[in-house]
């Protein structure tokens, strides 16, 4: 009796020490360490990619590429940007990037005259290297460094011949730009033209919009009543493609015309599944992003000066609808 | 281990007070560095502020000072820019893996807006308004920017120690239970220790208390022993002392009570046997004188032998009546059985055979007055009168070194065995026909009494063969012999 109640006091006892030395153990393991103090500069570089759009497929996956290939080469990069093509918000972030004294902005170009002059006059003041990405602007107005990107006149080209391939040598082409973006949608008309000046017999017309949606879609029906035997549009900025088609598709059945775009976003290539529209330029983000923080780290080292002024083209590839005639 | 209770009170004080202290120790450590933590974390908060409100008094410094250039506010913006500056210093403290990026860019930003502010102030020294202007529009800007950016560090550093938030919370939800686990086991120790404790207490109080009562009923010859090695086990030794001492006492007392009952009986016994002399003796100087008379005139008509007797028959009267209270020596002893012997051969004539052989040298020691006739009295009595053809006594004394030996011997029917046993436990064993009414049984417990020694009869009787008394009577009588195996109740 005695020996039991000793054996079954000893058995308790051993089972609460056990418990109160495991509540122990898990009181030390509790809780996550405070983040360690910095005592002297953990990377080499601070880069910053400032984009307009930001949460766009296009410029997530140049994000992605540029924040990896900046861990690869232990340089830390930030992506800043503003939504939907905010330009205040992104010259305010261009602005605080260079106030920050950032060790290298990459940024996509916009052709202002605002952005010329942060890039021209404050960055340049503190010193600090822009390359900008996707879109350019050219180097005289914006002492960039250089540029990442699609060779927006090769595009042009790729889109006229791909259009004289569909089209023949005979016809009218329509072609509709938008009011941003100008640098960039000059080079792809420079591009078009340059290919279609071979055909005289083909008649392109130009018109151009503001960015508002149902300006785009009032010119396009305009360019359509103005043009009743058009046989092609192209759609030179990128952001009116979905209006244009819009516009075009509920006019005529679609098939009547052929319609391009430059853009590269789910939108547009929603259409293009959807048969609405004929091709577009696929860029290459990935390659955009890589190449674009490798320039800048190489040229932050000394290894590459100076870069190469024109800029650094990256591939572009036609996509065909395919179940279009 | 040799733990006295006041020494035990002290360790169960001790290890209670060292527990709590301990417990007490390691929760205030632990509170206070929460403490210290939520203060770490607080200040990054309170400095980053610190900055952006710094920033903000720095532009409004330049303002006034642009709209009016006076020294005093010139001043002012001297200790804006101090405090800027300081503000820097403290920020770049701040820096950690997490931040590093968003903490260089604001540490910038500050470095910025002061060489901004410095260029202003340049611009208005050279008197160049329009350009002041647009560079004051831009450390105005620079100062709207690092008041976001301070909001984005907070904002960081929110989502840097949320999770260092809940480690807080949940350590301390842990030490709630470690707590609990805590208390259970300390509750626990503390009961164990405490029944330990009482138990090592009252258990030897517990077989004290029953000792005692033990004493208490009148047992003293219980040793008190009590498994302890505290204040009680000394109090038991005590006590086991005292009992020894009671024991001791007692049993003196128990032998003087002894002693004087043996007294007491020696005298009834005397009395009794004076009594009934006397009563079978009513006028012994006239039967004396009388018995003298007869014996001289059977003397003077011739008849020698009737004289003899009459002579034996008064000296063994006059024997009994005056020896009785007294030691004699066995000459005497002997004697008086010689004449009544002759006697009883007067009596039975060829019928009694008596055989004696006596060792002269052992006479002279004392023995209780009339002890060997009534034996031999009885022997007579049972082993010769009853039978027709008589019987054989054999009476000796002899030496056996320390003791003399005195031995009867008749070749009677022989005693009873349960007659045996009585008459050597002094049981009054009713013989009839004894010439000086002293019985058997009270020589033995006479015989017993003078010498003291419980063996001093031995009765050997074999039924139609005989019987055999033998007494061993020691030659130096010692009052002081062994008291305690007279043990009789």
């Amino acid at each position: 009796m005695r020996k039991t109640a000793v054996v079954m006091c000893s058995i308790a006892g051993l089972i609460l020490c056990f418990f109160t030395s495991l509540s122990v153990g898990r009181m030390y393991e509790a809780g996550s360490a405070m983040p360690a103090e910095l005592q002297e500069e953990q990377v080499k570089y601070r880069l910053v990619l400032v984009t307009q759009e930001l949460n766009t497929p296009f410029w997530d996956k140049v994000g992605e590429t540029a924040v990896e290939e900046a861990a690869k080469n232990n340089v830390s990069l930030q992506v800043w940007g503003s939504y939907g093509s905010n330009e205040d918000d992104f010259l305010k972030k261009m602005e605080i990037a260079i106030a920050s004294k950032v060790d290298g902005i990459i940024v996509q170009g916009l052709d202002t005259a605002e952005f010329k002059e942060l890039t021209k006059i404050q960055a340049g003041r503190s010193g600090i290297p822009v390359i900008t990405v996707a879109s350019d602007v050219p180097m005289k107005d914006s002492l960039r460094r250089t540029y990442v990107g699609t060779d927006h006149t090769a595009a042009g080209r790729m889109v006229a011949k791909e259009l004289i391939s569909k089209l023949g040598t005979k016809g009218t082409v329509i072609l509709i730009g938008g009011s941003r973006q100008q640098y960039d949608q000059d080079q792809r008309l420079k591009g078009i033209q340059e290919v279609l000046q071979q055909y005289p017999e083909l008649v392109t017309v130009y018109a151009e919009t503001s960015d508002e949606r149902e300006k785009v879609i009032s010119s396009a029906r305009e360019m359509m009543n103005k043009y009743p035997n058009a046989d092609a549009f192209v759609a030179v900025n990128t952001h009116i493609t979905d209006a244009l088609v819009n516009a075009v598709g509920k006019r005529y059945q679609s098939g009547k015309y052929l319609i391009y775009s430059f853009d590269d976003s789910p939108e547009t290539r929603f259409l293009l599944e959807r048969g609405e529209l004929d091709g577009m330029i696929k860029q290459s983000p990935e390659e955009i992003g890589q190449i674009s923080v490798n320039l800048m780290v190489s040229w932050l080292d000394g290894k590459t000066v100076p870069l190469d002024m024109n800029g650094y083209y990256t591939d572009i590839t036609m996509i065909k609808a395919k179940n279009r005639p | 281990m040799n733990i006295s209770i006041l020494k035990k009170i002290w360790i169960l004080a001790a290890v209670v007070l060292s527990l709590m202290a301990s417990i007490w120790i390691a929760l205030t450590y632990y509170n206070q560095q929460t403490q210290e933590q939520y203060n770490d974390i607080l200040q990054r908060y309170i400095r980053m502020n610190e900055a952006s409100i710094a920033s903000k008094e720095l532009i409004s410094s330049l303002n006034n000072y642009l709209h009016s250039p006076e020294p005093a506010q010139k001043e002012v913006l001297g200790t804006s820019k101090q405090k800027v500056r300081e503000a820097k210093y403290e920020v770049y403290k701040l820096r950690n893996t997490d931040n590093d990026f968003e903490l260089s860019n604001y540490i910038n930003l500050m470095d910025s807006l002061t060489e901004t502010v410095d260029r202003t102030l340049l611009l208005q020294a050279e008197k160049d308004t329009e350009e002041a202007g647009k560079t004051f529009a831009e450390a105005t800007r620079i100062s709207m920017y690092i008041s976001e950016m301070t909001l984005t560090l907070i904002d960081k550093e929110l989502n840097t120690y949320y999770p260092f938030y809940q480690g807080i919370m949940e350590k301390s939800e842990a030490l709630k239970r470690l707590g609990l686990w805590l208390l259970l086991l300390i509750t626990f120790l503390l009961i164990m220790f405490t029944y330990w404790f009482s138990l090592s207490i009252t258990r030897p109080l517990l077989s004290l208390s029953r000792a005692a009562k033990e004493l208490s009923r009148g047992r003293f010859d219980l040793k008190i022993e009590v498994q302890s090695s505290d204040e009680i086990s000394f109090l038991a030794k005590m006590f086991e002392r005292m009992r020894v001492n009671i024991n001791n006492l007692i049993m003196e007392i128990q032998e003087k009570a002894q002693l004087e009952k043996e007294l007491q009986d020696n005298k009834l016994l005397l009395q009794e046997s004076q009594l009934r002399s006397l009563q079978s003796q009513i006028n012994p100087h006239f039967l004396f004188n009388t018995l003298d008379t007869i014996s001289k005139k059977a003397y003077l008509e011739g008849s020698e032998e009737t004289s003899d007797l009459l002579v034996n028959v008064a000296g063994l009267l006059r024997y009994n009546l005056k020896r009785l209270n007294r030691s004699v020596t066995l000459y005497e002893e002997v004697r008086v059985l010689h004449q009544y012997v002759e006697i009883q051969k007067a009596r039975f004539s060829e019928r009694l055979q008596f055989h004696s052989e006596i060792d002269e040298s052992c006479l002279h020691i004392q023995v209780p007055g009339l002890t060997l006739q009534p034996i031999i009295e009885n022997a007579v009595i049972h082993a010769v009168e009853p039978r027709e053809e008589g019987g054989v006594i054999l009476f000796a004394i002899r030496d056996e070194t320390d003791h003399v030996c005195v031995v009867f011997k008749d070749d009677g029917p022989g005693i009873p065995e349960h007659i045996v046993y009585s008459i050597l436990n002094e049981q009054d064993v009713e013989f009839s026909g004894h010439s000086t009414g002293i019985g058997f049984s009270n020589v033995v417990q006479r015989l017993r009494l003078f010498y003291h020694v419980p063996n001093v009869i031995q009765i050997e009787s074999i039924s139609g063969v005989g019987t055999k008394v033998i007494l061993n009577l020691p030659k130096i009588r010692s009052s002081e012999n062994d008291v305690q195996s007279t043990d009789r109740g």
